[in-house]
């Protein structure tokens, strides 16, 4: 069969010829900005395709994340803050920054160590020892308490703050926990 | 010629009896929705019962909206339009009857399961499998009640709707019993078949053509039908309707992968998912401009007539979501938006904003047709549509804010990028209470609208007679030549069918291919692509009366929807199933559960879990500095299901384990305002009250040996003394923080489960990794 044999296919904007239960159909062109819409995705899309996954150019989102977490252990290591037992004891005197660590004490410590800051003693469902009295499992020094909240008792369930906090927050709420007590 | 007149009287009960339970099940579905939007404000209204907690309840909302909403409001328009577009009355009343209630049942079954805690822990795919067994017995029935009245159809030609119907039977079957394929290990328990990255990729090729083609193609199909109906005005354009029909339901399917994106899932099926849903935006598009062109010339009735009104606005709803969507899939958006309210948000503009105002128009278009009588009021029709846009625009508004506050929150550092702004958690989500709150009340103005059609419809009703629609119509015993069906050969033998898939196979050795490959893959593609659109400008219309002929072939038609739509799917799925996942891993591999890791990790499964806590360190800087390091695909390679999460309401917790003590575990199930002050975390009492199931681990592990996960044999009795002593050794350091709870608690079987999370095998040393 040739094609002249057939009925000619609606032109623009005519009416098809079939009508379904009383609907009929225009035959319009597409719209050009719709059509743009489509051909940009589908270009985008094969670019996006070549230069991730076959130009061997761009590194792989794991490695990007390695790579950024290694600049900021750095960053975190070369800091100027000083930290050793009389520091800390000066910060714990330095109401700004007692302050600010009771901002971070508050927000993360208090969960377990009630924002009274006595823990057990205080109330019996308490998950965290006593932070006011004499008694220290892991040292009493500052030193040794900043190594506790810097890396944490993983055995006695104290979560190591130091990668979520800093140097600085973390020697903040050393301080604030040494201005509880007197120093020597 | 012979030709006798006949009168048809169309099956139209079915219709109303799909139309009322639509809005009774719709009602129901969206006062759970309510509830659990309240629950995250306040966490009293979890009521410290299991039946009544949010991670069971979340289920039933969604499962409830998806099946019982817009299931049967789509059976309603889909068996209305049908009989009318093809002059037939359903092929069987038994299997129409059997059809609805079965699905009521299912429905029923549904809502009496997941309260109960019985669920297979994935989204929209809940339910266990018995009742999967019936919906898929079910859907088959509608498939035949559906293709068997194609069958017997008088008017030869298929009008487009009926396209989008025959779409959606197909695929949704095939999407359902893939993703629901599992061995049970009791009446009510089974694990699937697939596992880990593999169960995830299927669940959202699930999942998301779950939208695709249950929330979308049908209702796009109604759409076609009863949208130039209300407006009496021919569709906008036929060529538009086959070119979006056509790279709607071959685009689609390859979405998928977006639910996953910045996860351990294969970058390259990450790039799939992202790229082919910015391909879908203007398919998806296509859709709307037919139908709002369609309203041209008619948009005078948007003031009066609030069928038009309701159409109007489903379509506008369903741009705007169709748009949001490819938006949200850039990686990079993603980023930000995934985990938080936005998406939360974006589902609600398309099934409250599409579906749910496509179902109100459809029903009042409907109920004067069905009862013959007019509605009782159009001025309350007017306040349902305003409460329901009011209601819907607020919810979206503070679902666009809240995600996208929490997602910035969240993402912060300072100091340089070397810290969190915000470690903990919960100032996030305090911040976005506010926004959660105007939540409900915009959820809850679109339940009143929804309450005032019901009061509108009872009162049409009352009194009114049912009608059936008739027909008359001319039958033609003689088949002109040109209605026809195709041939198998001329089916598959034309110019369209031969370049587009020329085209596709071509793209794929592009896409997948070695260097040479590459190579051949592309330029095949570029040249499939020219020489279809020379032969189109020359030969056109030779397409087109192969498309006119295609279209009174029912079963030709159908066979070309199912490979279109199956092309996708087999692309991302199949190689990850001939593969060996877990000998393939890298780097990091899962350790089998302990069997009262594994009672545990039943445990948070059936409390729903994963409605608020994703298990997926994302390769994204600022989750890695909250969580901890990024989440391998070996790490949850054993995990039926797997518990990756698409919402964090509350912390990741792919590296909870020995992040806390075991105390610290009890009080926070116990209630969680002990140690986290303001979380919205329902309280779990009866986890310290109901014993772990031991019984049921020995056909358990059987099961999951049989799936080939590595566990040793074990006899109950080891099963047991293996439970024991892991079990005592939790109660002992419970102890010793002044906590005295029986080792067959649940507690204990979860808390084993949280404090493994995180540990896994170092593929090149072999070295087991404890946290």
């Amino acid at each position: 069969m040739s094609d002249n044999d057939k009925p000619i296919p609606p032109v623009e904007g005519s009416v098809r010829k079939h009508v379904y239960d009383g609907i009929e159909e225009f035959n319009k062109r597409l719209p050009n900005w719709w059509l743009f819409t489509l051909y940009i995705t589908i270009a985008f899309s094969i670019g996006y395709w070549f230069y991730y996954a076959q130009s061997g150019l761009p590194l792989s989102d794991g490695e990007k994340v390695e790579l950024e977490i290694a600049r900021i252990q750095t960053a975190k290591l070369t800091t100027d803050l000083v930290i050793d037992d009389a520091s800390l004891w000066a910060m714990s005197e330095n109401t700004a920054l007692v302050v600010a660590g009771r901002e971070t004490y508050d927000s993360l410590c208090a969960a377990c160590h009630l924002t009274s800051l006595k823990g057990k003693s205080e109330s019996p469902v308490a998950i965290g020892p006593d932070l006011t009295d004499d008694e220290w499992v892991h040292g009493g020094e500052p030193l040794a308490l900043y190594k506790v909240v810097d890396e944490g008792v993983l055995a006695k369930g104290m979560p190591p703050w130091g990668p979520t906090l800093g140097v600085q927050k973390t020697a903040e709420v050393v301080a604030y926990v040494l201005s509880f007590h007197d120093a020597p | 010629m012979s030709a006798r007149n006949i009168t048809i009287e169309y099956n139209d009960k079915i219709v109303r009896q799909f139309m009322i339970a639509s809005i009774i099940w719709g009602a129901v579905g969206m006062l759970v929705g309510v509830l659990i939007a309240a629950q995250l404000n306040f966490f009293q209204l979890n009521f410290s019962t299991s039946y009544l907690t949010f991670g069971r309840l979340r289920p039933l909302h969604t499962n409830a909206v998806i099946f019982a909403l817009v299931g049967n409001m789509m059976f309603a328009g889909v068996y209305y339009s049908t009989q009318r577009l093809v002059k037939a009355r359903l092929a069987s009343d038994f299997l129409s009857s059997l059809h609805f209630w079965g699905w009521q049942a299912i429905i029923l079954s549904a809502a009496i399961t997941l309260p109960l805690g019985l669920t297979r822990g994935k989204e929209y795919a809940e339910l266990i499998w018995p009742i999967n067994i019936a919906v898929a017995l079910i859907w088959v029935v509608f498939a035949i009640n559906f293709f068997w009245t194609l069958a017997r159809r008088q008017e030869r030609s298929l009008y487009v709707a009926i396209w989008f119907y025959i779409a959606t039977i197909i695929t949704i079957a095939i999407l359902y019993i893939v993703n629901h394929l599992s061995v049970p290990t009791g009446l009510f328990h089974s694990y699937g078949l697939f596992a880990g990255v593999q169960d995830g990729l299927v669940q959202w090729w699930y999942g998301h053509n779950a939208v695709a083609f249950f929330l979308t193609t049908p209702i796009l199909g109604i759409m076609y039908y009863f949208l130039p109906k209300a407006a009496n005005r021919p569709v906008y354009s036929y060529k538009l309707s086959v070119i979006h029909f056509w790279s709607l339901v071959f685009v689609y399917i390859w979405a998928g992968p977006h639910h996953l994106l910045n996860t351990a899932l294969p970058n390259w099926l990450q790039m799939l998912g992202m790229t082919f849903s910015l391909m879908l935006w203007a398919p998806s598009w296509g859709g709307m401009l037919n139908g709002l062109f369609t309203l041209r010339g008619a948009w005078s009735k948007l003031r009066t007539d609030p069928v038009i009104k309701f159409f109007a606005a489903g379509v506008t709803f369903y741009g705007m979501a169709t748009f949001e969507g490819p938006l949200l899939s850039i990686k990079s958006v993603n980023a930000l938006g995934h985990y938080t309210d936005w998406i939360i948000g974006h589902v609600h503009s398309g099934a409250l904003g599409w579906n749910g105002f496509m179902a109100a128009g459809m029903f009042y278009f409907l109920v004067p047709r069905l009862w013959n009588k007019p509605l009782y009021s159009q001025s309350l029709a007017n306040l349902h549509f305003w409460l329901g846009i009011f209601g819907i625009l607020l919810y979206v508004a503070a679902m666009w804010t809240s995600g996208i506050t929490q997602g910035l929150m969240l993402n912060s550092t300072t100091e340089g990028g070397t810290l969190l702004t915000y470690p903990n958690f919960l100032d996030t989500l305090n911040t976005i209470r506010p926004l959660m709150l105007l939540r409900v009340v915009g959820g809850g103005l679109y339940l009143v609208g929804w309450l005032i059609m019901i009061y509108n419809i009872v009162k049409s009703v009352k009194g009114a007679d049912a009608i059936n629609g008739t027909v008359e119509v001319v039958v033609e015993d003689d088949v002109p030549e040109e209605e026809r069906p195709l041939g198998a050969a001329v089916t598959l033998w034309n110019p369209p069918v031969i370049f587009s898939t020329l085209g596709t196979i071509f793209a794929c050795v592009w896409m997948f291919g070695g260097p040479f490959l590459q190579i051949v893959g592309a330029i095949g593609t570029a040249l499939s692509v020219i020489v279809a659109w020379v032969h189109f400008e020359s030969k056109g219309k030779r397409w087109a009366m192969w498309y006119e002929r295609l279209l009174v072939s029912a079963a030709p038609f159908t066979v070309l929807t199912l490979i279109a739509v199956l092309i996708g799917g087999m692309v991302q799925i199949i190689p990850g199933i001939v593969s060996h996942q877990a000998a393939n891993v890298e780097d990091r591999l899962q350790i089998p559960y302990t069997p009262l890791e594994l009672a545990g990790r039943d445990i948070y499964v059936a409390e729903g879990c994963y409605n608020c806590h994703s298990q997926m360190i994302r390769t994204l800087v600022p989750d890695v500095m909250r969580y901890g390091d990024y989440s391998r695909l070996g790490e949850s390679i054993y995990d039926r299901p797997y518990q990756w999460g698409s919402r964090r309401a509350g912390p990741d917790l792919a590296r909870v384990g020995g992040k806390y003590p075991d105390s610290w575990h009890y009080r926070h199930m116990e209630d969680s305002r002990q140690i986290s002050p303001g979380s919205n975390m329902p309280p779990y009492p009866w986890l310290n009250e109901k014993d772990t199931n031991v019984a049921a681990l020995a056909s358990k592990i059987k099961v999951q040996r049989m799936l080939g996960v590595p566990y040793e044999e074990m006899t109950p009795e080891q099963i047991q003394a293996s439970v024991d002593a892991q079990a005592n050794e939790i109660v002992e350091r419970l102890k010793a923080d002044g906590i005295y709870i029986a080792p067959e608690k649940q507690i204990v079987a979860l808390i084993a489960y949280l404090q493994q999370l995180g540990n896994y095998e170092d593929v090149s040393t072999g070295d087991v990794v404890r946290r």
